[in-house]
Formats: C-alpha cells, sequence, structure tokens
C-alpha cells in the first residue's frame, strides 16, 4: 500500500515537471486530471477543470471534440493544431494517446498539448526577411539597369561628338585641300607683285584654318582618351634646331634676337615622341613670337639629371613680350582662353595653344610652369624625361633636311576625284616624279600587275574599290610589300589603325603638304631599298601607335610584375593557335570552328587593353559565321583581325622582355 | 564563412587567359580557395573537392569539338550534387542562351566582359546568403 502511494507521487512529479500543458480525459471527454501547465494556460483552478468538458476551452469546440475522438478510435493522435482561450490565444499541437486498466479497458486519454507561439513567430519573420530581401534585389537590380543606361548614354554622347568631329575635319579638310594646294601651284607661276601679295593672303590663311581645325582634332582626341605617343629614337638636338628654323623669318621680319641655349651633355639620340615634342615647343614658340615687339627671345634646354635608364631635360622659352598679368594667370592653359578679350582681337589666334601644351606635356609625365610680369616678358617652362637608347635614330624625320638625289620614282596616285588628281600631277611634276592616275582601287591593281612602281599614294574613299580593300589586296594576293602612303582627310585615331592593319607604311594627311609628301615619298623609297637588302621579309617598319594597352592588366593585377608576366605569357601561348585555327576554318568554310575560334578571342581583346573596334570586327565575324550571312565581308574582317592580334603579339612580347628585365 | 573557411570556388574555362585573369581577380579581393580547370571533364573529375560554388563556361568545346561543353558539364554537375550552385559565363549576350543556361538550373548567367568579375563578385554573396535562408526555413520547419 505504502509502495503503491509512493509511485502514485512519482508519477505525479513527472507530471508536473512538465512544461508541456498536460490533461487527462474521461471516454465521455470530461477533464480528468491534469498538471499546472494546463492550469495556466486556461486560468482555471484544478477544481474548475475538473469534470468539465475538454472542448469548451478552445476557439473551435467541435475540432476539440475531434481530438479526443480520434484518441479513442485510433488509440493516439499526432500533431493536431488547436487554438486555446487564454488572454493571447495560444497556438498549440496535441499529442496524444489512450490509457487501458489492468484488463485492457480504456479507460481515458492523455493529451498533451505543445505551445509553438515561438515557432510560429519566427516562421512569420523568416518570410517576411525573404519578403524583404527579393525586394531589395529587385531595387538593387533597378539601380544597376539605371547606372548602366546612364553610362551608356554618356559613352554614346562622347563618340557621337568624336564622329561629328572626324566629319567635320573631313568635310572642311577636302576643299581646303584644293584651296591651298591650287594656290601654291599659282604661286609658282608668273604673277605681278600685287597677285602674289594676294595668293599668299589665301594661302595663309588657309594654312591657319588647317592649324585650327588640327588643334580642335588634338584637343578632341585628349578628351576621348585617343592620344597616343610614339617611342622612337630621335636626335634631340637635330630635332629642336629644325623646328627654330621655321621661326627665323618671322624673328628676323619683327627684329628680335633669338638665343639659343642647349645642353651639350643631353645624350644625342633618345627615345619619345619628337612630333609631339615639336608640336609643345612650337606652341609655345609661335606664341613667343607672336607677343613679343622687341628684344629677344630665349629657348633653353638643360639637362636636369641623368641615370642609366633615362635622362630629365628641362625646356624653357623666354620672351621679352607684353606678359601675363598675376590674375590671369592661372587660367591662359584653359581652353578656349586668352590673358584677354583684348589679346584676341590685337593678336589673334584661338587660345588653344596653351591647353594643348598642357594636355600634351602632362600625359607625358610632365608638368607646365609659367612665370611673367605685364610688360617684362614670361617664361613657360615644362620638364620631361626621355629613355636612353643605343639604337640609331630613325631616318630623318625634318622636312628641312630634303635629299634631292633620288629621281625618276615612279608613282601611282589612286585617286577619283579629278580636282585632288590634277593637284598631285602638278606637285608630282614639279618634284620630277614620273606618275599614273588610277580612278579606284581596281584600276591601281591592273596598273599595277602591267608596270612596276616605287610607291603608291592611296586615297581611302573611292568607288568600286576603296583604298583598304585595294591595299589588302596588293598586299595578301599580290604579295607585294611596295610602299603605300594613304591620302586620308580624316585623321581620328580609328582610321589610322585601319590603315596600319590592312599593312599601308604611311599616311598623308589632307590638304598635302608638298615638302611632307616629298620628304614621306623618299624617306619610304629609301627604306624600302635599305630593308630589302637587309631583309626583305620585313613589310612593315614603320610602326606608328600601339594596339595594346596594359592600363587594364596593371589595374587588374595591381601592377604585380610576376602576375602580368603570366597573363602576358597565357596570351601568347593561347593567341597564334587561335589566329591559325580563325584562318584554316575560314579557308574551309567551317563556319562553326571560325565561330568558336573568334568566339575564344573575343575576351582577350579588352584584357590587353585593345581597341574596342577590333572587338566589335571580332564580334562580326562571329555573327556572320553563325548565320552564314555576308560571307564576302568575313574575308576582310579576318585578315585584320589576324594583323592585329599577330601586331598585338609582337609588342607584348616586348613588354615581357621590359617587365622581366626591370624585374630582374 | 564567420568561422574563417575559405569559400572553395571551381572555375572552368578553356580560355586560359580568362581563367588566370579570373583568379587573380579573385584572390586580390578575397581569400578563396580555388582549383581552375581548363576542362568540363576534368571539372567533373574533381567534384569529390566539394567546391560551394562553380563558374562555368558555357562554351568549353570552343577548340576541341569533342570536349564536353558547358552545358553537359553543368547537367553532369547538377546529377552529382544538385545543390551546387553553378554560374554561367559566356561571351555570347544571346538571350537564348541565358535562358538555356537557367533551364539547366545555372544559378545565373554572366557575360564575359570588363565588369564580369564585379557580378561574379556580387553574385556569390547573394548564394550564399540564399543558403542561409533556406538552410534557416528547413531547421524551422523540421522543429515544428
Amino acid at each position: 500500500m505504502e509502495k503503491k502511494a509512493q509511485e502514485s507521487r512519482y508519477a505525479r512529479s513527472l507530471i508536473e515537471a512538465s512544461l508541456d500543458p498536460l490533461v487527462t480525459i474521461s471516454t465521455e471527454g470530461k477533464i480528468t486530471d491534469m498538471n499546472e501547465a494546463w492550469m495556466n494556460i486556461t486560468g482555471k483552478t484544478r477544481d474548475e477543470l475538473i469534470g468539465s468538458n475538454f472542448g469548451i476551452y478552445f476557439t473551435e469546440p467541435k475540432k476539440a471534440r475531434e481530438v479526443y475522438q480520434e484518441v479513442f478510435t485510433e488509440g493516439f493522435v499526432k500533431n493536431y493544431p488547436l487554438t486555446v482561450i487564454d488572454g493571447a490565444l495560444t497556438e498549440v499541437l496535441f499529442n496524444g494517446s489512450v490509457y487501458k486498466g489492468a484488463n485492457g479497458d480504456v479507460l481515458g486519454a492523455v493529451v498533451v498539448a505543445r505551445v509553438i507561439t515561438e515557432q510560429k513567430r519566427i516562421e512569420k519573420e523568416l518570410t517576411e526577411a525573404k519578403v524583404f530581401a527579393e525586394l531589395a534585389t529587385l531595387i538593387a537590380e533597378e539601380a544597376q539597369s539605371k547606372a548602366e543606361l546612364a553610362a551608356q548614354t554618356a559613352v554614346d554622347a562622347v563618340k557621337s561628338k568624336q564622329q561629328f568631329l572626324s566629319n567635320m575635319s573631313h568635310e572642311i579638310r577636302t576643299p581646303m585641300n584644293a584651296i591651298i594646294g591650287f594656290t601654291k601651284v599659282v604661286l609658282k607661276t608668273e604673277l605681278s607683285a600685287k597677285q602674289r601679295e594676294y595668293l599668299t593672303a589665301i594661302k595663309m590663311s588657309g594654312d591657319a584654318l588647317i592649324v585650327l581645325i588640327n588643334d580642335i582634332l588634338d584637343l578632341a582626341k585628349v578628351d576621348a582618351g585617343k592620344m597616343t605617343f610614339e617611342q622612337m629614337p630621335f636626335k634631340m638636338a637635330l630635332s629642336i634646331s629644325a623646328m627654330l628654323h621655321i621661326f627665323e623669318t618671322k624673328i628676323q621680319e619683327k627684329n628680335l634676337v633669338l638665343v639659343k641655349e642647349y645642353d651639350n651633355r643631353i645624350p644625342e639620340v633618345l627615345v619619345g615622341d619628337p612630333v609631339r615634342l615639336h608640336q609643345i615647343v612650337l606652341n609655345l614658340m609661335s606664341n613667343a613670337v607672336k607677343f613679343t615687339t622687341k628684344g629677344k627671345i630665349t629657348v633653353k634646354a638643360i639637362l636636369l639629371n641623368e641615370n642609366d635608364a633615362q635622362a630629365t631635360i628641362e625646356f624653357s622659352i623666354s620672351d621679352s613680350g607684353i606678359g601675363i598679368p598675376a590674375d590671369k594667370i592661372g587660367h591662359i592653359f584653359e581652353k578656349f582662353q586668352q590673358a584677354s578679350s583684348e589679346t584676341a582681337r590685337i593678336y589673334g589666334g584661338t587660345g588653344l595653344g596653351l591647353a594643348i601644351v598642357k594636355q600634351l606635356v602632362e600625359q607625358q609625365g610632365g608638368h607646365v610652369q609659367v612665370k611673367s610680369e605685364s610688360e617684362k616678358g614670361s617664361t613657360f617652362s615644362f620638364i620631361l624625361s626621355f629613355q636612353k637608347t643605343n639604337a640609331e635614330a630613325e631616318i630623318e624625320e625634318t622636312i628641312t633636311a630634303l635629299d634631292t638625289e633620288i629621281k625618276n620614282i615612279k608613282v601611282l596616285v589612286v585617286e577619283d576625284m579629278a580636282l585632288n588628281q590634277l593637284l598631285m600631277k602638278t606637285l608630282l611634276d614639279d618634284f620630277g616624279f614620273e606618275r599614273d592616275i588610277a580612278e579606284n582601287g581596281k584600276i591601281a591593281i591592273e596598273k599595277l600587275a602591267r608596270k612596276s612602281y616605287d610607291i603608291i599614294l592611296m586615297d581611302l574613299q573611292m568607288p568600286e574599290m576603296n583604298g583598304f580593300e585595294a591595299t589588302e589586296y596588293i598586299r595578301n594576293t599580290m604579295h607585294s610589300s611596295i610602299p603605300i602612303i594613304a591620302l586620308t582627310a580624316d585623321v581620328t585615331t580609328v582610321d589610322l589603325a585601319k590603315c596600319k592593319a590592312v599593312g599601308m607604311n604611311d599616311y598623308i594627311a589632307k590638304p598635302v603638304d608638298e615638302r611632307i609628301l616629298f620628304s614621306k615619298i623618299v624617306g619610304l623609297i629609301k627604306k624600302s631599298i635599305h630593308s630589302n637588302r637587309i631583309a626583305p621579309a620585313k613589310n612593315d617598319p614603320h610602326r606608328k601607335s600601339k594596339y595594346i594597352d596594359l592600363n587594364y592588366l596593371n589595374q587588374r593585377t595591381k601592377s604585380d610584375p610576376a602576375l602580368m608576366l603570366e597573363m602576358i605569357g597565357i596570351y601568347l601561348e593561347q593567341t597564334p593557335p587561335l589566329i591559325n585555327a580563325m584562318k584554316q576554318s575560314f579557308q574551309k568554310q567551317d563556319w562553326d570552328s571560325l565561330h568558336a575560334a573568334v568566339h575564344k578571342m573575343i575576351p582577350s581583346f579588352s584584357i590587353m587593353g585593345m581597341s574596342s573596334d577590333f572587338e566589335s570586327m571580332a564580334k562580326k565575324i562571329q555573327e556572320y559565321a553563325r548565320t552564314q550571312q555576308q560571307i564576302g565581308d568575313i574575308a576582310d574582317l579576318v585578315l585584320q583581325i589576324e594583323a592585329v592580334c599577330t601586331q598585338a603579339c609582337l609588342e607584348l612580347k616586348e613588354e615581357f622582355k621590359k617587365i622581366k628585365n626591370t624585374k630582374s | 564563412m564567420k568561422n574563417a573557411q575559405k569559400i572553395k570556388l571551381f572555375l572552368v574555362d578553356d580560355d586560359a587567359l580568362f581563367l588566370k585573369l579570373l583568379k587573380i581577380e579573385f584572390l586580390q579581393h578575397e581569400d578563396f580557395d580555388i582549383e581552375t580547370f581548363a576542362t568540363g571533364e576534368y571539372c567533373v573529375a574533381n567534384l569529390s573537392h566539394s567546391p560551394d560554388v562553380i563558374i562555368l563556361d558555357y562554351h568549353l568545346d570552343g577548340i576541341d569539338k569533342n570536349a564536353m561543353n558547358g552545358i553537359e558539364t553543368l547537367d553532369k554537375i547538377k546529377i552529382f550534387n544538385r545543390d551546387i550552385p553553378v554560374i554561367m559565363l559566356s561571351s555570347q549576350d544571346r538571350i537564348e542562351v541565358a535562358i538555356n543556361c537557367m533551364h539547366h538550373k545555372a544559378f545565373d548567367y554572366v557575360v564575359k566582359s570588363e565588369t564580369a568579375f564585379v557580378r561574379l563578385q556580387k553574385i556569390i554573396p547573394r548564394i550564399f546568403k540564399y543558403k542561409k535562408i533556406k538552410q534557416e526555413l528547413s531547421w524551422y520547419m523540421e522543429r515544428m
């Protein structure tokens, strides 16, 4: 008896220990016993609860009845959801089973309720969080697409500005070509003094206009980030004295004194961009001459320091002219700015010169300085570093050093416009060269097959067959390495890149300057004789600017030389087989393989900083190969991509060596 | 991520140049555990290394015609373990390609360009966020 009472107390404590509400019900659905947790949740006392109906404590008594009915029919119930009526309407899950007497009769059921308020709350929060996350992603995506759109608009705007300038320069240069050219021709005939004076005025105005167009184009190029600098060996002393030579007449006319101070310690041959240096000094000199009426102009080049790799030189141009007021000195390097509007009226000019000087110097890593005192004069100075080299300077580019020994040169002029044909005829006759005219590329090729020429002057835009197509045909089908000079009115970088890509040796901008024309013809012929003797295979010795630009790679690798070498190494390994695959699949007209090969090349263009024009070309090939349309155009594109990638490989090999050397 | 366990990335591309650049960028940005594969076959053969994320080129049969292409590789990965998130990469921005990838249960699709890396970089945290939410949800579901 004592034992039985002990067991009962033990069972009781087990029941009370449970935090989950626990209740026993009779077969009639009346509550017979419960634990403390059940009293807490219902808020009733034990006496009130015992004998009461189980169902009345829930929001849905009918469902509650189903619970105990199920317990008694099935013998158990599992996870049955109900809501208890109390202060907060607590949600619970029911689990229960029947208990039986010694003889196996069902006496009642034990039901346990599990409170799931907390789980419900977490579930709800989770769902909310998910909705928020999805919403946030949506907003972010929207913002991103907006930003992309804005960026695209900006890029388009820059592009259309470039295009506009390029078109304008073309439209202005073409008529100017005829005006200046024929003025020069007429100037060579017998004229009265008055006529000569008027014609000279026409020519000077024309020249000034061309300079202006070039200036605007230069600035546009800088703005578009397309200004490129060459790295070629040149003779510094010669380059500067040749340039100063241009101003001699003007300085004499104005009774000024020109003082030259050239530091003899400056190495004879340096590597840099002589044309841009020329442009910088030219702009500063023409300002000095323009704004000085008496006294002297001093041009100095001083070696600041020198080490094994490079020499740093300070250039300065001082004048005793009108000077710049202190309050204006901050603005003179801005575009279209002169010290005062008065200045423009008296001295002329557009105010672009100094803006260009500043851009040219700064893009080469230098800095321009100016010191000036009103009415006393100004000093402009800039410091640039040049790499030293053991290489010989390239064949003289100086316009003044004309070699008149070479005669009997046979020139083929490919030009469709009668006016320009006549002008070229006159100029070439003047040089004493033999010349033939072809109206378009097709006729040029026919003439070339019948007769041998020393050099071709090739217009780019022509009917029937244009200059690019003709050059490609000459290089790739006729396998001729005859020097070809492009005659172009459009000097934006895009076209020049295309000229090089198809294998032209050089270009001349229209209106043609007869001295430049002469020196380029002679220079190229000399070179082709020279290279034919030594290395006849080399067909493009005159490279102007680079295809690759390692800026992107530098940024991505944080200029880590080891990573750079790895990347360049991979490109050099992977690209030549791809070029091959592209060529062969095109020859076999295996469009799938062509598509695949070009497809693989596409990402490498932007990685190596090559112009996106080439990437678009590759994409075009891919598209044509896929749709098998415009198959005729593919040939052209495949050749260009091949030329570009081959050249890029050469350039990258150089860079590879350079990085390797600096690394070790 | 918090307990300094590196995320294991598989990069799969037969364009060695792009592959290398991607690897450099990932390593510079965060401490990933990266394995690179030039073919889909290698990638599938090494799935036992249990990658957390796979970045897979769409055009793996560009040069070798008999190689497994990106979609085939994707299918094989999904058979191995359908929970490995795979981001597809392609230099084609054709919509059909993207849709095809999604149909084969790719997590996302990125066009190869200068911005590809930035996009990948954004997608990866999203994968883990998504995974975490899913895990939490199933944890609670189990408890209910």
